[in-house]
């Protein structure tokens, strides 16, 4: 029998976010109150974000429309909360506006049997032409009153932001749900192999359909998430910012390729990409230089992460092999 | 079983018409299904038995024909329709998830479920604990003990393949059909197999059994209809047919020689294979191999036999082993080392290394030769493409409308033959099969046969592993029997026998 591999790629990980924190604990002021906080913060939205495109690459696809799917999300939750209506109309609505929109990046994609890669790439350019051309002022909304900001802006304990709060909840809900439910499964088993899924009785379709509704449902909670610590809102700013999320789910032992992964792993991929920018910022690196480097950095996060605990595993598995061959098809 | 009790028909399928771009899979094709009996489904390699069992499970969608389910039209949506209508099948290829545990895969797609709060009925959660139970309680109906949390890619082909079984028993249907359920398992494995397919048929539960092992078939089967070119040949009750009588049926030929061996010509040592080791798998493995010989190994499963080959060519990493090629030393690091001296390999387990099946059959077939039909800039000379494409679809009568076909869609024996012309292109001094015809045809499988003694005969040196006794005995020079990772004797041609193999290897 062979035994739990404890050393799995998410201990791992979190090994090397504990390590980070310690590092930048020493040689920064992040462990101060405000460094902590701020990292809670900024963290907040990515681990939504990071979770939903987990969810998507799970399947097998890929949501590179997702940055801008939140910049419409932030869009009308600020113009909605500038004509004065609450948070549990705005969120809602964000949500609804996110599922719409991931919602019709599934369909396309299924329907037409284009790779999500495609539809999503080409989405994420009508929805930046959309922006320019449609919302006015580009969408920029600002002045927004405390209707708005009391969510991105509250804290338990004057330390703990609501929003990351809300952030674990969403993660220990989801984590949940790839375990404990059939939905969950399905998502494996269609990226996987999509053969043995439909053998399986799995309607990949289907799943494809609903993940991308889920995603974008997450989408709407993670940018109201982001939206609300500010008073102004612009679409525009969430442009480029997929690269983060899908970042984060791979740095998090997502594979690329679909069927593997945890919700776990999305959860402290998105904090070792932040600790990423905010030591970058700390070591005081320029804008253009911190992309470069941060995309340097992940590359290696992602090869430690992955390459190496599957090496790690060969070597492991290598000792152990005779006890689980013997008796096995040769 | 006897039939004259009980006639009643479960499954009436009439009628039924598929076609697929350039094939017309069935035609005409009928079958009745008594309850409770065993029902064999016979015919070559292409003929359309899969074909017919994924019409029923609602995977292909027919193009005409009725299917009856106790007399009601039986309309299925999808498989997981068909499952709740109480029809399970265990495919001919893995319908498994490599990086799952055994548990999600006997239970992916009908995972045992309970309300998520005692009092809110409509919200359910997977039940782990109810499914680890039912799963044990199967595996033990099975007579295996099995770590349900091991994920599926740490797991040989024979054990895949059970797992496979336990997910169809896991749904509790009355209709099992089972698509060559034992293409991959040894003789214990298949007695196994045996004693619970008489149990659940006991139980009530009618099956449909495609096999090319036509012994099984008398063995196990109550009645047998037989399939050609997807059209229907005969039904008949199993104990009045004779062995040669099906074999014509579904060849449509009475077929000769299984086993075509031609004597060639053995002369010098070629490989010499010494103290080749690999902690717990294989331990001191040595023997030689002469120009022209065919040498059996055999051995039960988990013996080392495949071990042994893959340490051979690089595949897998020996620790220690001496390995002498026409008298030189030579070292094998990997795969590509092996076929640079002239050593290619064919396995056992086509889907996982054999195969790359979204392509054509013309790209799997000169994949590997590539090299040798291209010019110095890479590119590839596509008439001598062709032309090896032809030249071996028609040696091993691959059935495929053209070398463009997409190597997923071909019948599993169809595949099968695929992989061993895909080695067979790199022209190898020395070729090792692991159970070439696994899964092939009678008609194919002499083919195969005589293909192997022809390589023997133009100087080629075979090693041939196979679970197959008679083909061992028929085939082979020399045999050598691995147990436990060890050799443990050799035979030559003329001291052979079933009885001297297995009192080796047991
Ligand atoms: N999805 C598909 N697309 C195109 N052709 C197909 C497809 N599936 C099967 N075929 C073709 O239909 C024919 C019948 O195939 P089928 O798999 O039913 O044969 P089989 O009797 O099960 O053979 P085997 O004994 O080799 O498993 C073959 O010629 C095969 O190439
Ligand atoms: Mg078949």
């Amino acid at each position: 029998m062979q035994k739990r591999n404890w050393m799995t790629r998410e201990l791992v990980l979190i090994i090397i976010v504990v390590a980070f924190m310690l590092f930048l604990s020493v040689s920064t002021n992040f462990s101060s109150r405000s460094g902590i906080y701020s990292f809670m913060l900024d963290v907040s939205p990515t681990i939504v974000a990071a979770i939903a495109l987990a969810m998507v690459i799970f399947t097998g696809n890929i949501d590179i429309s997702a940055g801008t799917i939140s910049g419409f999300v932030a869009y009308t939750a600020g113009s909605l909360a500038k004509s004065g209506m609450p948070l549990w109309i705005f969120l809602p609505a964000g949500m609804l506006i996110g599922m719409l929109l991931a919602g019709l990046n599934g369909f396309i994609t299924v329907k037409f049997k284009v790779p999500s890669i495609v539809v999503t790439l080409a989405m994420n350019m009508v929805h930046i032409g959309f922006y320019a051309t449609f919302l006015p002022q580009s969408g920029w909304i600002e002045n927004l009153g405390t209707n708005f900001t009391w969510f991105g802006r509250g804290r338990f304990f004057e330390l703990i932001p609501y929003t990351f709060v809300g952030a674990i909840a969403v993660a220990i809900l989801f984590m949940f749900i790839m375990k404990y439910t059939k939905f969950g499964m399905s998502l494996y088993a269609v990226g996987g192999n999509r053969r043995s899924a439909v053998y399986s009785g799995i309607n990949p379709d289907r799943t494809v359909m609903k993940v991308f509704l889920v995603e974008g449902l997450l989408l709407g909670i993670s940018a109201v998430m982001k939206a609300t610590t500010r008073s102004e809102v612009m679409p525009s700013v969430f442009v480029g910012r997929e690269l983060f999320f899908i970042a984060a789910a791979l740095v998090g032992g997502v594979s690329i390729f679909g069927g593997v992964g945890k919700i776990v792993g999305a959860l402290f991929g998105a904090m070792l990409v932040y600790l990423l920018s905010i030591a970058m910022i700390y070591l005081g690196f320029q804008d253009y230089y911190q992309f470069a480097i941060q995309g340097g950095i992940i590359l290696i996060a992602v090869y430690i992460t992955v390459i190496d605990v599957e090496k790690m595993k060969k070597t492991f598995r290598r000792k152990k092999r005779h006890v689980i061959t013997t008796g096995e098809g040769e | 079983m006897d039939q004259t009790t009980n006639t009643k028909n479960i499954l009436k399928i009439e009628g039924i018409y598929k076609a697929f771009p350039g094939v017309q899979a069935l035609s005409d094709v009928h079958i009745e299904l008594r309850e409770s009996e065993v029902h064999a489904v016979c015919g070559e390699n292409g003929a359309g038995k899969s074909t017919l069992m994924k019409i029923i499970t609602g995977v292909h969608k027919p193009d005409e024909g009725t299917i009856l389910l106790q007399g009601d039209p039986l309309k299925v949506k999808d498989p997981n329709d068909a499952y709740s209508k109480g029809i399970a099948i265990i495919y001919q290829e893995s319908s498994l998830f490599p990086d799952l545990t055994v548990l999600e895969n006997m239970f992916m797609g009908h995972e045992i479920e309970k309300p998520l709060l005692p009092f809110f009925k409509k919200a359910s959660m997977i039940d782990y604990p109810a499914m680890r139970k039912k799963a044990r309680a199967i595996f033990n109906r099975l007579g295996m003990d099995l770590d349900l949390d091991t994920k599926i890619t740490n797991l040989g082909v024979a054990t895949k393949q059970m797992v496979e079984i336990a997910k169809a028993l896991s749904l509790d249907s009355r209709i099992l059909i089972l698509d060559e359920p034992t293409a991959a398992l040894t003789s214990k494995e298949v007695d196994t197999l045996f004693e619970t397919i008489k149990r659940i048929s006991g139980e009530g539960v009618s099956m449909l059994y495609i096999s090319h092992r036509l012994d099984e078939i008398f063995q196990i089967a109550d009645r047998v209809t037989v399939l050609r070119d997807g059209q229907y040949i005969n039904t008949e009750d199993v104990v009045n047919v004779t062995k040669p009588q099906l074999v014509s049926w579904m060849v449509g030929r009475d077929l000769d020689n299984l086993y075509p061996k031609e004597q060639a010509e053995i002369s010098d040592v070629i490989l010499d294979v010494r103290g080749m080791s690999q902690e717990g798998v294989i331990e001191n493995i040595g023997f030689t191999l002469k120009r022209g010989e065919i040498l059996g190994i055999s051995g039960l499963a988990g013996a080392g036999r495949t071990e042994m080959a893959q340490a051979l060519c690089g595949l897998r990493q020996a620790d220690s082993g001496t390995i002498y090629l026409n008298g030189e030393e030579v070292r094998i690091h990997d795969y590509r080392d092996a076929l640079d001296h002239g050593i290619a390999y064919i396995s056992e387990d086509r889907q996982k290394y054999s195969l790359v099946e979204p392509m054509s059959v013309k790209v799997n077939i000169t994949h590997k030769v590539q090299d040798r039909i291209s010019n110095a800039l890479g590119i590839i000379d596509e008439d001598k493409e062709n032309e090896i494409t032809e030249t071996y679809m028609n040696q091993l009568d691959i059935k495929a409308p053209d070398g463009e076909f997409i190597a997923e869609n071909l019948s599993g024996g169809n595949q099968q033959k695929l992989s061993v012309a895909k080695s067979l292109a790199v022209e190898p001094q020395i070729l090792i099969l692991d159970e070439p015809t696994r899964g092939v045809d009678v008609g194919a499988k002499s083919e195969i046969h005589r293909i192997i003694s022809r390589l023997a005969k133009a100087g080629k040196s075979i090693i041939l592993i196979s679970s197959d006794l008679p083909e061992i005995l028929g085939m082979s020079d020399r045999v050598i029997i691995i147990k436990q990772g060890s050799v443990v004797g050799e035979l030559m041609r003329n001291e052979l026998s079933q009885e001297k193999i297995l009192e080796k290897a047991l």
